[in-house]
């Protein structure tokens, strides 16, 4: 099993050895294309500045993913269970996930200036929209007779919502919660281009302009590891809280 | 005579996708307290929206329900029902499934978890308390539901094919548990089947139903000593009759 996993990591093992190769052909210039031991050494004469700039990332991505996670899920929950609601929200829904919230940082920054403010927006907007539609789309896919056991047993709307409309859309939040993390990662480093002076993306740009290639590379393979140990945190979170899912779906992730 | 549920006149109209379907026409009848009557009929002849019409899960579109000398209106607190697919809740255990009904009804959660037990214990579940569902076999799904529907001390028990999915052996055990059940409580049960020989195994009274539209094709009175068996000819000879009525070549089960 575990091998297996490992095996998903050969294409990356064939972009090393090319890029080993490309090196040693000196496709590009050494200042262009740096030697991966040389990009190796950043994070050992580096480790502070990608330490401090990865932190800055991931803690607006908790922030701003939390907030959407606050705001979105019991927000979703009641446009789940409420007809009326769902008609009034419905259209608008559909508009505003279109927009690519990149597409918002000029407007974040007229209205938010330059820091985490229009940068946590941002992510907050990216997280929102994956959220909220897994969480209707979960309170939607209750099996009827679930609803019905409620009503019969005259349970009061507080214990509905608590014991059955919420747990019973879990499996769909955290699926929600799986893509609005992997939003928020991509907005948080193009935000950080633009509108902040800290974070992943910060410093690539930054090294793009003072030509420190190396540490480029390095900023990409610390925004790929730390994209693919979020996914995973969710998915384990997501597994142990809905272990009784277990066996009721066809394929164990 | 002590009147339970009263019938008169009703009908019910599902607007389907490819038009109404009228799932019952012009039912009559009222089961005296203390009664088990038995609605027989083949699949689709509207057995299930009729106990969901006497539920008050669902509004006839014609005619009038009253239970226990009231006009039906939404779901009575003296009637307890078993759902034909079980209507158990994946994310809650055995223990927790079986409490809902008291939990609905604001029962200390000590005496509620002590209730439960007993329930559990009684349909020979012990020890499967801490399981979920999906880790039970189909039989043991429908004993949870049963339990569940007992905690509550209900006037009414109406059950929807709750032995539906269950071997020979473990169906002749429950038939006799609920027999028991029904005698000590006099509890009045009413139970879906399209088992000729359940029906008459059990019931006082057979509503006979035939479908398109679903209606009540003859009013059975079992006046057969009990305990009963199969091998009787009275028993043969009322089976002979059902079989008849329905319209069936044999009994399809
Ligand atoms: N919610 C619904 N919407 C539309 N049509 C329905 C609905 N529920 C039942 N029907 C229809 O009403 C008719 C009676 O259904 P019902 O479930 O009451 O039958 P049943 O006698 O319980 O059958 P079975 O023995 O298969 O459980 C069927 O034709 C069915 O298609
Ligand atoms: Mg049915």
């Amino acid at each position: 099993m575990q091998l297996r996993r490992a095996l998903g990591l050969m294409p990356l093992a064939l972009l090393l050895i090319a890029w080993e190769v490309a090196v040693q052909l000196k496709v590009y210039p050494p200042v262009l294309l740096p030697a991966p031991e040389k990009v190796a050494l950043v994070f050992v004469n580096d480790t502070a500045t990608v330490l401090d700039h990865a932190l800055s990332s991931v803690a607006r991505v908790l922030v701003g993913i939390g907030l959407s996670f606050i705001v979105a899920v019991p927000l979703g929950l009641m446009i789940g269970r409420y007809r009326l609601l769902d008609m009034l929200t419905d259209w608008s829904i559909q508009i505003f996930r279109s927009v690519p919230p990149i597409s918002l940082i000029p407007l974040a920054i007229l209205f938010l200036g330059i820091g985490d403010k229009p940068a946590i927006a941002l992510i907050f907007l990216s997280g929102l929209w994956p959220l909220l539609i897994n969480t209707i789309f979960g309170v939607r896919g209750i099996e009827r007779t679930l609803i019905k056991v409620a009503r019969a047993a005259r349970a009061g709307e507080f214990l509905v919502m608590k014991d059955i409309i919420l747990p019973a859309s879990l499996p769909a939040i955290f699926t929600g919660l799986r893509l609005a993390v992997g939003a928020g990662w991509l907005t948080v480093v193009t935000a950080e281009m633009i509108a902040v002076k800290s974070g992943l993306g910060y410093m690539i740009l930054n090294a793009q302009l003072t030509f420190r290639s190396d540490l480029i590379f390095a900023g990409i393979i610390v925004i790929g590891a730390i994209g693919l140990l979020a996914d995973q945190l969710v998915r384990i979170a997501r597994g142990r809280v809905c272990r009784w899912q277990e066996g009721l779906t066809a394929t164990n992730e | 005579m002590n009147r339970f549920i009263e019938c008169v006149g009703v009908g019910k109209i599902y607007p389907g996708k490819t038009g109404p379907v009228e799932a019952l026409r012009g039912i009559d009848f009222i089961c005296e307290a203390g009664s088990f009557v038995c609605l027989l009929g083949r699949s689709g002849c509207g057995k299930s929206t009729l106990l969901q019409l006497m539920a008050g899960l669902e509004k006839p579109s014609s005619g009038q329900i009253a239970v226990a000398g009231r006009e039906l209106d939404g779901p009575s607190p003296e009637a307890a029902i078993v759902f034909q697919d079980h209507g158990l809740f994946p994310w809650m255990t055995v223990q927790k499934n079986v409490e809902f009904n008291m939990k609905a009804r604001g029962v200390p959660a000590g005496q509620r978890r002590d209730r439960a037990r007993k329930f559990i214990d009684m349909t020979g579940l012990t020890g499967f308390g801490d399981r979920y569902p999906h880790e039970l076999s189909g039989g043991m799904r429908q004993r949870v539901g049963i339990a569940r529907a007992l905690t509550t001390d209900p006037k009414a028990l109406l059950m929807d094919e709750p032995f539906g999915a269950l071997d020979a052996q473990t169906r002749g055990r429950l038939q006799d548990e609920l027999l028991q059940i029904w005698e000590t409580q006099r509890t009045t049960v009413l139970f879906v089947t399209h088992s000729i020989d359940e029906a008459l195994l059990l019931a006082d009274r057979i509503l006979v139903f035939t479908p398109r539209p679903g209606k009540i094709a003859a009013d059975i009175k079992v006046d057969l000593p009990r305990p009963r068996t199969q091998q009787s000819d009275d028993f043969t000879a009322l089976a002979r009759e059902l079989r008849g009525l329905i319209g069936a070549e044999r009994d399809f089960d």
